[in-house]
């Protein structure tokens, strides 16, 4: 009983930081009380609930001495990352979206009419690149059931994959905007086609350099 | 000990230096005679007792140092200090105004 006394005592401190004397102060009071108990002939476990029930509400101390970490909590920083920030990016990505065909319009009042689509399918690449950063961290969603072991694991791997897949969006987006933007302009439509293989060889440059960086 | 107890608990910082003011003590022993003096009525948590050091430690009312009593027994003991003996008489003279007052006011009330 004396030991399950010294045993309740720690856990009563445990994740309380810097707090070794106030520990050793109150398990020594509380066994002396126990001992005190169990010389006057109560039962050890009668004197066990005394003794515990003697120490009362050990949050007034803790609160009032330094920090008390809370273990679970912190461990999982925003999982449903919506902040406020991306939810702007997506109302301003759609906003881009309904607005792209004005460029167009205005543009062909004026006889542009290559202009014109450059601009709009402009406004549509950063409309895209947009929705892209501002995504939700979609996967999570999928998996409520999936608790903290699983956002764990998730943290590590979303921070490389997100800026990843970030990466070749705004790739891809650009290197569209760029084909229609040359091919307009230059009207050579028959050759323009390469720069498509050219996007996937800067993909796959531009990832290959985070994987390097990254392994280091 | 409902209404008394938090009454008298109002007075947790006058009790431990008034205790102090015959001996150095550490928690347990103060809680004992705190218990023992009140006939059993009456007793402090471990974590009202030692709220109240920390407090009164921190006013340089008291003092405590480690020492050990007993084979494995390590206590922390504390000590009243000069500014602790003037904060005692205050407290005491302030209790017993309290007391005086308190006595008077009920006293009216049950007369009338």
């Amino acid at each position: 009983m004396r030991d399950q006394l010294i045993q309740y005592v720690s856990l009563l401190f445990a994740g309380a930081e810097n707090c070794e004397d106030i520990r050793q102060e109150i398990l020594q009071n509380t066994l002396d009380r126990y001992d005190d108990l169990v010389a006057q002939g109560k039962s050890p476990e009668n004197a066990y609930r005394q003794a515990i029930s003697g120490i009362g509400d050990i949050n007034e101390i803790l609160s009032g001495e330094q920090t008390f970490t809370a273990p679970p909590r912190t461990s999982e920083p925003e999982p449903e990352a919506d902040t406020p920030t991306k939810k702007l990016m997506r109302a301003i990505a759609i906003a881009l979206y309904i607005l792209c065909p004005a460029p167009l319009i205005i543009l062909s009042q004026f006889g542009l009419d290559n202009l014109g689509l450059c601009c709009t399918l402009a406004v549509v690449a950063v409309a895209t690149v947009l929705i892209l950063l501002g995504r939700k961290n979609g996967s999570e969603d999928d998996a409520p059931e999936s608790t903290a072991s699983a956002q764990a694991r998730e943290v590590p791997l979303s921070g490389g994959q997100e800026l990843r897949k970030s990466i070749k969006g705004l790739i891809g987006a650009i290197g569209l905007a760029a084909y229609f933007i040359v091919s307009f302009a230059t009207g050579a439509w028959y050759i323009t086609w390469v720069i498509f293989p050219i996007i996937g060889a800067v993909e796959g440059l531009v990832i290959a350099c985070l994987d390097l960086t990254e392994g280091n | 000990m409902s209404i008394a107890g938090d009454l008298i608990r109002g007075h947790t910082d006058a009790i431990i230096l008034a205790r102090l003011l015959r001996s150095d003590s550490y928690g347990y022993e103060i809680n004992k005679t705190i218990s023992s003096l009140s006939g059993g009525r009456f007793e402090l948590k471990e974590a009202t007792l030692y709220t109240s050091f920390k407090r009164l430690e921190e006013t340089g009312c008291i003092v405590s140092y480690w020492g050990g009593s007993g084979p494995g027994a390590r206590r922390r003991y504390y000590s009243i200090t000069p500014t602790g003996r003037q904060t005692c008489r205050c407290l005491l003279e302030e209790w017993r105004e309290t007391k005086d007052i308190m006595d008077k006011l009920l006293e009216t009330e049950e007369e009338t």
